[in-house]
């Protein structure tokens, strides 16, 4: 039973392998690659599933080692939702890769670094161990990086190399911090190091460890003011590349801070206030970044940066209801894989291959069906009612409302500084995605050279229409959803449970 | 000899995050690859906790600690791999941009 817990990591990494030896026929490539990936969505839904029918974590030893001493691959709620969101969005990148015209999806490598892609954030969710987690976020970095690399954008190469460079260092950080926890407490194993550390935290190297975890972190999800990398890598990536980059792999740091603020470090009051302000000034950023651009990709990647700062602020508070950040989670990574991959419609339809406005302006009365799309998507980024966005919002600005009125006076600013910036950020997404709206459907196509064309065919709009339509959905049947994240903060604010979950385990047990 | 090898770790940190802020491309690739032998130099010497030796014992009676040096194996194989993939990212770039200084490659910014 306990298999269960790696075969979202089993199966797309070997899938991976697989589809590497399978280069000299392309369509059967594509095809097991799409396969693979259907298959890992149903492992994980099946075990997220499982994980909270039993109200159990499941954990797995590697070669049945007991816990201390073998790698764990733990599957508690939090880590099954996150994998489960995670390959859920992949298929829809697949999805849309199925149907792209780039030619960076029909380079020989495309697919299996896709696999890999989403094998290594599964994996660093999961990880129970932290080197494990180590050699995820490295596999995340390095098929990240080729992928983006290879793209159709001839500044491909640049943004691969600057976010290699940046990652390579959060990675030196988290190897860093990995031997820091280790001569301090002489374990690897993340329950294990969360019941150590708890019952002795005055070890020199722990505020050490604890300042490079959360470098590495802040690096991952790319919030201030560690973005600068973060908008010319989801600008140059191919479209169904950058959808998942500014979607999910970016959510691989907020799953860090989670699992920072309430299982390694929870006594570490300074990380959560360090949470709320970056994320206050991840917020103005990306705003004001987002109305500046002029280009739609672009204009998504910044957009990115506020919605993170949101996430990072609800964790901040690390109220049990605002850690419902994850149901925000969730929804920004369906709302903006569907955005960026539906800018990439569009710059596959415009004369010249490009998101810039200045070439998309008046294109989308080509495309009318993206622009009913896109209103929906947009009125799902800015938060507005029979959408998800909204519910997410709203769980946001409850949970700041219920903690200030039972804070202190002083406390009280760190609560209503965040709340006010989300109104006010709300009608600055509002404003630019609907300016982007206006240029591209509404003004008149005027090209510079008389005789381009909008192009009669692109990329398949299916997989943003299927994402927007999920958002729709979510936004009026929201109950499931949020129980789901109502009990996994529930699940993460009792760290005993998990310890006990792991280290309770012996041989004997396992089967 | 626990201060040397502190004084060597602290240096190859120094030098390896100098050429690393250098502006010509191929010497950051460089100061990466001096920062990782540093990081691997101090996860080496993460094995000599509570009076273990680190690498290897001469006298009997010692022990090292075996999992450390398990780490390093793993964080070298990667960093060879990220290596060589920042090579051929250098070449890709030095022949579209037909320059080395980072501040000539800027064709993403603004």
């Amino acid at each position: 039973m306990t298999l269960f817990a790696i075969l979202p990591i089993l199966i797309p990494l070997s899938s991976a392998a697989v589809a590497t030896l399978l280069i000299r026929s392309p369509r059967l490539q594509t095809a097991w690659a799409f396969g693979a990936m259907v298959a890992a969505f149903v492992s994980s839904a099946g075990l997220l599933w499982m994980v909270w029918t039993s109200g159990q974590p499941l954990v797995y030893q590697m070669g049945l080692w007991p816990a201390p001493f073998g790698i764990s691959i733990v599957a508690d709620l939090l880590s099954a939702f996150m994998a489960a969101m995670v390959q859920f969005v992949f298929v829809f990148g697949f999805l849309y890769a199925l149907g792209a015209k780039d030619k960076a999806v029909h380079h020989p490598t495309f697919y299996p670094l896709f696999l890999f892609l989403v094998a290594g954030l599964s994996g660093g969710m999961l990880a129970g161990n932290i080197f494990n987690l180590f050699v995820m976020v490295e596999l995340v970095v390095l098929s990240g990086s080729i992928l983006t690399a290879i793209s159709d954008d001839r500044y491909g190469p640049e943004a691969a190399y600057k976010y290699f460079l940046i990652s390579t260092i959060a990675s030196f950080c988290l190897l860093f911090a990995i031997g820091s926890l280790y001569i301090s407490y002489g374990t690897l194993n993340m329950a294990d190091l969360a019941a150590r550390i708890a019952a002795d935290q005055d070890q020199p190297l722990l505020p050490l460890a604890t300042v490079l975890l959360a470098v590495t972190f802040m690096v991952k999800s790319a919030v201030v003011p560690f973005h600068f990398w973060q908008p010319d890598f989801h600008t140059a990536s191919p479209t169904a590349v950058s959808a998942m980059l500014s979607s999910v792999v970016v959510k691989l740091g907020v799953y860090g801070f989670l699992r920072m603020t309430t299982l390694l470090v929870p006594h570490a009051e300074w990380l959560r206030g360090a949470l709320v302000a970056l994320g206050i000034a991840s917020i103005v950023f990306g705003g004001l970044g987002a109305a500046g651009t002029h280009n739609l990709k672009r204009m998504f990647a910044y957009s990115t940066l506020a919605q993170i700062g949101f996430i990072h602020v609800g964790v901040g508070w690390g109220t049990p209801f605002s850690l419902a950040a994850i149901l925000f989670t969730f929804n920004h990574a369906l709302i903006k894989s569907a955005m960026l991959m539906l800018s990439g419609y569009l710059a596959s339809r415009a004369p010249i291959k490009t998101a810039a406005f200045s070439v998309l302006r008046g294109t989308g009365k080509y495309a009318p069906l993206a622009g009913v799309i896109f209103f929906f998507g947009g009125m799902a980024l800015a938060g507005i009612p029979p959408t998800n966005g909204f519910i997410s919002k709203l769980m946001l600005f409850q949970s700041g409302v219920q903690a200030a009125s039972d804070s202190s006076f002083a406390e009280t600013v760190a609560y209503w500084l965040p709340l006010l910036l989300l109104g006010v950020s709300s009608a600055l997404t509002l404003i630019y995605v609907f300016r982007a709206f206006m240029r591209v459907w509404w003004e008149p196509f005027k090209p510079d050279q008389p005789d381009a064309k909008v192009k009669p065919h692109g990329d398949s709009p299916l997989a943003p229409g299927l994402l927007v339509a999920v958002c729709l959905a979510l936004g009026i049947w929201a109950q499931p959803l949020i129980q789901l994240a109502q009990g996994t903060s529930a699940w993460i604010q009792q760290p005993r449970a998990y310890v006990q979950a792991v280290l309770k385990q012996d041989a004997g047990v396992i089967r | 000899m626990e201060v040397l090898k502190a004084l060597a770790i602290g240096a190859l940190f120094g030098i390896g995050l100098y050429q690393l802020l250098r502006r010509n491309i191929i010497r950051s690739a460089i100061g990466l690859v001096i920062l990782s032998n540093a990081v691997n130099l101090f996860l080496l010497s993460a094995g000599a906790y509570d009076g273990v030796v680190e690498a290897y014992a001469k006298a009997t009676g010692q022990r090292s600690d075996a999992l450390p040096q398990a780490l390093i194996l793993t964080a070298i194989v990667i960093s060879l791999g990220g290596f060589a993939f920042v090579l051929s990212l250098l070449y890709v770039i030095s022949a579209r941009y037909r320059t080395g200084d980072s501040d000539e490659v800027k064709g993403l910014s603004g």
